[in-house]
């Protein structure tokens, strides 16, 4: 490939100020928020339309460059981690609302628009957009639609997908499709629902009907405080099996509160071994009591106490603690590893103690800050980079979590995707026929693999048994024109 | 018991597997031997969809008719997919759960047939639609390949949302064996309350009015009056009342919050100039089961038409396919899930012909393109459908569709002709 003519060509599609071709400046590019693999791009654009964006795909292809679709790189997946090099898309230019149809419960955006900034904009329409991932401050629509991203507030309202109406994207043949407009069933297969969780290789999203959700008429939040993390999960399952549906059920362990606690300046007592995070919300009325029924639940498993969180103010301090957990965890260690997997809400108290089995074994501490409404656990392995005795635990530790949920019935990713991270492990949830047709709904869109190659299909045993898999899907099509 | 006619056309067989892996291999060799297949659940929604190009095989899921697993502490439960609606509604009740779906007739469609054919009921607002409900499937592909996607779990987003695809493919990528869904609990109490409006402006208000904060209607729908004089309980109700529309509102959850958002509704209603029809207690789940089959075909010769819009737009919809097929002598009988911004409009063509019948199609699909709308038929009187349009113009992902369809069902036997793709 002669790159600068590539670069000239992109140049003269996006203008001078739309390709970033600097080394020193691509290497901001070279990984996203997962930090174990890296890659140098090649050149990085940043369109400002679907046009712009139809016109690179093009180029890329004529090229035999790969495309990374890239949002605000918060992935913990390594998804917009340019692995194999290639052109780097950023959606960082395409970051306009275009339109907020409130009558309609609808906003029409382009990808690169911030998540938090969005529910900002929309809160004087009385409106929200659902999905909040604890990145909500830097992350990205179009990542989230990638992502299918989770967050909190998912326990009530349900993942990016559930918010999704219809998208316009671009395809790697270049050209630029609406999935939908908004309406209801729309009629043909349901690529908005496919391209949702795709992680940037089926199609780079352009523009996004997203649904609004009404911002309840009222909230409550209380900590639940428990000496250990048994006791706040035993009360997790029980709320849920009872048939309560709280707005957000979110655990902090010994750990987390000590990372957090003078930050936030929570004043959390020293024996408070775990606190549970409670929301409810909707109708004013009946709200107190379904409180009342859930902490009565906590009492019952041991809580040490339950701290409501009464004005707007401490409630959002409650909120950034929670949310910015991850990022007070230097304070403990130099690098912590982020495993996410999830596992049915019964199985939580037994899935935790072996958490801290695996913490004991691999003489590694770990942190952990969850989604516990929704089964979704976050270990976070702490451990120093540099020491490559730690590096290994940490990895074999995170291998542990993903056996031990799947043990329980569980998945290998709740939120945070595939992407490089895990693609090795996806043999141990599908088979080799689930895995070729996931692979034949791929190839239906992306028949040269242009856009993010070489993640999200497992290539662990040789890059063989992957080829072997596409090219499976391939033959069949193939069976068809002969 | 059947002989899964279908337009028409009777199948040379009838397989009926008893298992995931029977289902498979029946796919397996019909796709060896070319043999092209209907499959077939209920036969509630056979009527939806173009007459099949070829049918050799009727595959009945009626055999796989097992619960699979049901955790209810977890809220999750595995169906496979000959399992009539009411029979997994019933299993989930008995723990106080439910699935927020209410399509129609429930007691024969199965949850297969359904989710394959997309259908709907009236619960549309507060629960989005049944995809959001599905955690995962397993599907035996057109090449017989059972293959799985999704999970057991309440989130999960490890590999592609495959099941997704079926969800109104109309089986043409795949023969759903089973399905998981994530549960909720049932809500403690259901009210609703019907608002008469003589004014036909008035009625569009009113559905803004009662979905404004801090109500939260579970289901919202208005009907004019030749729809709401096919629901026997409802022409009950509404003996004596002008001509009008009505909007009908349920409301679930605690009883407090429940009083509280059917009074609100009440008053907001009744400032807008509304007669108020109240509901039994005893009669609203009977009342939105009615309500749910006026929506679903009936082989009674009528034409029945789905369209969609933004829900805004919905007063200007229902006007127009009224006037559409007002100018042709036709009285709709319409029903619109407000919040969903979907109308059912039933229209009884009687000995019209094809060109007439195309003819006020297009009127109307043009007229809703400017709405930014769409149109479909559901249900066409069986003298008509082969020569009706009935899915509209081509949706632009058609070329990946079909590229799919290629991989998923290589010999193109899955229910060949009947849908876009
Ligand atoms: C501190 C921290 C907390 C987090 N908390 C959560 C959480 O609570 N819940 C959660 O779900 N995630 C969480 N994440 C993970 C991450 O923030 C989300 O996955 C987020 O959705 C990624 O958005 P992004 O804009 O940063 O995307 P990127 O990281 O830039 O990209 C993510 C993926 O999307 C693709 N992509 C990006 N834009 C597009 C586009 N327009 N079209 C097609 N593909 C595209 C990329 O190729 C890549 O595969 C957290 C991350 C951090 C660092």
């Amino acid at each position: 490939m002669n790159r600068s003519q590539l670069i000239e060509e992109l140049r003269h599609v996006v203008g001078p100020t739309g390709v970033v071709a600097d080394p020193v400046a691509l290497m901001t590019y070279d990984a996203d928020g997962c930090v174990m693999d890296t890659g140098e791009p090649q050149v990085v654009v940043l369109p400002t339309s679907a046009e712009q964006v139809s016109a690179v795909v093009r180029l890329a292809a004529r090229y035999g460059a790969p495309i990374v679709p890239r949002g605000a790189g918060t992935g913990l997946a390594g998804g917009a981690t340019p692995i194999g090099g290639g052109i780097v898309v950023s959606t960082a230019r395409m970051d306009r609302v275009l339109e907020i149809d409130a009558r309609n419960g609808r906003v029409l955006c382009q990808p690169g628009v911030i998540n938090w900034e969005l529910s900002q904009l929309l809160k004087p329409y009385g409106y929200q957009f659902a999905p909040d991932p604890s990145s909500q401050k830097a992350c990205t629509v179009g990542g989230n639609i990638a992502n299918n991203a989770g967050g909190p507030h998912c326990l009530k309202y349900g993942i990016t997908s559930s918010h999704v109406l219809g998208v316009q994207m671009v395809l790697p043949d270049g050209s630029i499709i609406w999935t939908g407009d908004g309406n209801p069933a729309p009629v043909g297969y349901d690529l908005t629902g496919v391209i949702t969780g795709s992680e940037g290789t089926i199609g780079l999203v352009t523009a996004a009907w997203l649904r609004l959700t009404r911002l309840p008429e009222a909230v409550r939040v209380v900590l639940a405080l428990f000496p250990d993390i048994a006791g706040a999960s035993a009360s997790v399952s029980q709320v849920i099996a009872s048939g309560f549906l709280p707005a957000a059920l979110e655990i902090m362990d010994r750990l987390a509160i000590k990372a957090v606690n003078d930050m936030y300046k929570l004043g959390l007592p020293e024996q408070a071994g775990a606190a549970l995070l409670i929301e409810v919300d909707g109708v004013d009325d009946g709200l107190d009591e379904l409180l009342a029924d859930i902490t009565a639940v906590c009492w019952r498993n041991g809580a040490i106490d339950v701290r409501p969180a009464r004005t707007p103010a401490e409630q959002n301090q409650v909120w950034a603690a929670r949310k910015n957990a991850f990022g007070a965890m230097g304070r403990l260690a130099p690098t912590y590893y982020l495993v996410d997997t999830v596992v049915p809400r019964t199985r939580l108290p037994y899935t935790m103690e072996q958490v801290g089995r695996i913490s004991q074994e691999y003489r590694l501490p770990i942190a952990n800050v969850f989604h516990a409404g929704d089964g979704n656990l976050h270990p976070i392995i702490l451990f120093d980079r540099r020491d490559r005795s730690q590096n290994q635990r940490a990895l074999e530790a995170a291998t542990g979590v993903m056996h031990v949920s799947i043990e329980q019935g569980g998945v290998i990713s709740g939120e945070h995707g595939i992407g490089v991270e895990k693609q090795d492990y996806m043999t141990l949830l599908f088979s080799t026929d689930d895995l070729a047709a996931m692979a034949g709904l791929h190839q239906s869109f992306d028949p040269y693999d242009l856009f993010n190659p070489g993640k999200v299909f497992p290539k662990g045993r040789g890059c063989g048994e992957l080829a072997a898999l596409r090219k499976a899907g391939v033959a069949w099509s193939e069976l068809k024109t002969r | 018991m059947h002989d899964y006619a279908l337009h028409g056309l009777r199948p040379h067989s009838v397989v009926e597997p008893a298992s995931a892996a029977e289902l498979a291999e029946t796919l397996r060799q019909a796709h060896e031997r070319g043999l092209a297949l209907v499959p077939w659940g209920g036969g509630t929604r056979q009527h939806v969809g173009r007459r099949p190009a070829r049918y050799d095989l009727a595959l009945a899921t009626r055999r796989l008719n097992r619960i699979v697993a049901y955790h209810p502490e977890d809220l999750v439960v595995t169906a496979e997919s000959g399992v009539t609606l009411e029979t997994l509604q019933a299993c989930l009740a008995r723990h106080g759960q439910w699935l927020p779906w209410d399509p129609a007739h429930p007691e024969r469609a199965t949850i297969g047939g359904l989710l394959a054919s997309g259908a709907t009921g009236a619960l549309r607002c507060g629960h989005t639609t049944l995809r959001d409900w599905t955690l995962g499937m397993r599907v035996a592909l057109g090449d017989g390949r059972l293959v799985k996607s999704g999970s057991q779990v309440a989130k999960n987003v490890a590999g592609c949302d495959a099941h997704k695809l079926h969800i109104g493919a109309f089986g043409t990528l795949g023969v759903i064996a089973e399905a998981t869904f994530k549960v909720a609990p049932l809500p403690e109490h259901f009210r609703s309350l019907i608002a008469v409006f003589t004014d036909p402006r008035l009625p569009v208000r009113a559905v803004d009015h009662l979905r404004a904060a801090p109500l939260q209607p579970v289901a919202l729908v208005a009907l004019n009056r030749p729809a709401a004089d096919r629901i026997p309980a409802l022409r009950t109700l509404l003996e004596g009342q002008p001509d009008h529309i009505s909007v009908i509102a349920r409301f679930a959850g605690t009883d407090l919050a429940v009083s509280r958002q059917v009074h609100e509704a009440e008053r907001r209603c009744v400032s807008l100039g509304a007669r108020i029809v109240a509901v039994p207690l005893k009669d609203d789940a009977l009342l939105w089961h009615a309500i749910s089959n006026t929506m679903a075909p009936t082989g009674d010769g009528s034409l029945l038409l789905r369209a969609g819009a933004p829900s805004s737009a919905l007063g200007a919809v229902a006007g127009l396919l009224e006037r559409v097929a007002r100018r042709n002598g036709w009285v709709p009988a319409q029903i619109g899930i407000a919040p969903a911004g979907l109308i059912f409009s039933r229209w009884f063509t009687g000995l019209a012909g094809p060109e007439a019948v195309n003819q006020a199609l297009l009127e109307a699909r043009i007229e809703l393109g400017v709405l930014g709308g769409y149109v479909v038929v559901e249900e066409a009187p069986p003298s008509l459908v082969g020569a009706l349009d009935l899915w509209g113009p081509l949706p632009e992902g058609i070329d990946v569709m079909r590229a799919l369809r290629a991989r998923w069902d290589p010999a193109g036997i899955l229910n060949p002709g009947r849908f876009v793709v």
